[in-house]
């Protein structure tokens, strides 16, 4: 009941404060909402896209991340250290200069399409974070539970895949969700190389209408549209795959 | 070396960077025998226990099973250990799987049988530890007793010719080390074959066959529980001294 009523109080000021920031705006900026209906289609193509591309990219980065969680944990110190310096690489380069090292350098070398530059790009990323978010989980794992692989007569590989693996995935979960909530986010990035995403058609409607803050204003409440729906599913998802 | 030999521990030593914690244990197993293995923390019991099965791969010595000697290469290692079952004191099930197949897995991984046969079998060892209602439960739902039952149920699934016990009681709560040890108690009584690293006196007095009492990586000495409990030596009277004092 007390959280209740300290909800509503939170909703009515945020709900003032908006009121009162637009109430303000409005007074030098004439809002015309009126025009970006017609836009809509510009809008669900770049929505389109943007779900395309972290689509994509989110499979692309989870085999990057299984490959480097994999040899991250392995025995062999050349492949742990291959592991952490591919980590250190892409946990180290803002995404911006990722996309436009792809795009315009190796681009101007060997012929590469935007989509695919935005894919490479986000999967090489994205890869290095869902690599840590895999081996934490790897690590997680008890080892006693592993011991008791090796005392039933498994081999190294079946106690991989019948006690490491699921357990790891397991607890992978929910932070690989709020990586990909993450990947939607930083997709926005690729609207620099001229990618048709979200942001992107937000800009255009933008210059074409001259409606450039309400273009923005359902840029972001796309985006938070995609995100929160994302984590509601998985927090679902999460729910299910729970072990009681 | 009599031909009902199981097991047969000769020399193991085994350091940890400059602290030697066994320094060459040898002792024999025979078909039905039930060895306690006793003595003070830090005498390498458990190392000796998991060592035998090479979960720690010893530094010199050798372990015969039934006879001949077990190599270090893999193949080996695994065929030996599909023979011999490892019951944790921590019982380490394995934390996804339900009850029934946790029980299952090694007959499936390593024997190759059908997950639907593999069960069936599961569930009548699991029936033996009086366990077959919580067949389809998670380890975590189950309580520490229960879990070792388990665990002890999964040792046994795969008609191992030799047990290895390794303290089954000590991380239980008080109230729960009765039902563990009835089960133990059950096994000797059908003849079964095991080595049990344990602090329980009454188990060692009126369960074994053999008490081994292992001390700063030795074994001192190696009798039968009656000689042991009337042994003059100083240092099992010191130890069992300290044993009831901590009860």
């Amino acid at each position: 009941m007390k959280r209740a009523v300290s909800r509503i109080t939170l909703g009515l000021f945020v709900a003032g404060l908006i009121w009162f920031s637009y109430f303000s705006v409005s007074q030098a900026y004439p809002f015309n909402w009126k025009v970006l209906p017609r836009y809509y289609k510009l809008f669900l193509d770049g929505l389109v896209t943007t779900l395309e591309l972290s689509v994509i990219a989110l499979g692309f980065a989870i085999v990057v991340g299984i490959v480097v969680a994999l040899a991250r944990t392995s025995h062999s110190g050349f492949f742990k250290d291959a592991g952490t310096l591919y980590v250190w690489f892409f946990r180290n380069m803002p995404l911006l200069v990722i996309i436009l090292l792809v795009y315009y350098g190796f681009g101007s070398a060997i012929n590469i399409d935007r989509f695919w530059a935005g894919v490479v790009s986000l999967s090489l990323f994205e890869g290095a974070y869902v690599g840590e978010i895999f081996r934490a989980g790897i690590e997680a794992v008890p080892a006693g539970e592993i011991e008791a692989g090796e005392a039933m007569g498994l081999y190294r590989r079946q106690i991989m895949f019948s006690i490491i693996f699921p357990q790891a995935f397991r607890i992978s979960i929910p932070p690989l969700i709020g990586q990909l909530v993450s990947l939607v986010k930083d997709s926005s990035l690729v609207s620099v190389i001229a990618l048709g995403d979200l942001t992107m058609r937000a800009r255009q409607v933008g210059t074409q209408t001259l409606a450039v803050f309400e273009s923005y204003i359902a840029l972001a409440l796309c985006y938070l549209l995609i995100t929160s729906t994302l984590s509601f599913v998985g927090r679902a998802l999460e729910r299910k795959m729970v072990i009681p | 070396m009599t031909e009902n030999e199981i097991l047969s521990v000769r020399g193991i030593s085994k350091s940890f960077d400059d602290l030697s914690v066994l320094k060459g244990v040898s002792f024999d197993v025979k078909q039905g025998d039930v060895i306690a293995i006793l003595g003070p923390s830090g005498a390498g019991k458990t190392t000796l226990l998991r060592c035998i099965n090479h979960l720690i791969t010893p530094d010199g010595g050798d372990i015969l099973f039934k006879g001949s000697t077990v190599k270090g290469d893999r193949k080996s290692i695994r065929s030996f250990r599909a023979r011999v079952g490892f019951v944790f004191q921590r019982f380490n099930l394995v934390s996804h799987l339900r009850v029934i197949d946790n029980v299952a897995l090694p007959l499936v991984k390593v024997l190759g049988k059908k997950w639907k046969e593999a069960r069936e079998i599961a569930l009548k060892q699991l029936s033996q530890v009086g366990l077959d209602d919580k067949a389809a439960s998670f380890p975590s739902q189950l309580s520490g007793g229960q879990q070792q039952r388990v665990g002890i149920a999964r040792a046994l699934v795969m008609q191992p010719d030799i047990v290895l016990l390794d303290e089954p009681t000590s991380a239980l709560d008080p109230s729960l080390v009765g039902e563990v040890m009835r089960v133990i108690k059950r096994l000797s009584s059908e003849g079964r074959t095991m080595v049990i690293v344990t602090h329980e006196v009454d188990f060692a007095r009126n369960i074994a066959t053999r008490v081994l009492f292992m001390k700063d990586g030795s074994i001192l000495k190696d009798t039968y529980p009656r000689e042991f409990f009337e042994s003059a030596s100083s240092e099992i009277r010191d130890f069992l001294t300290d044993l009831s004092s901590i009860v």
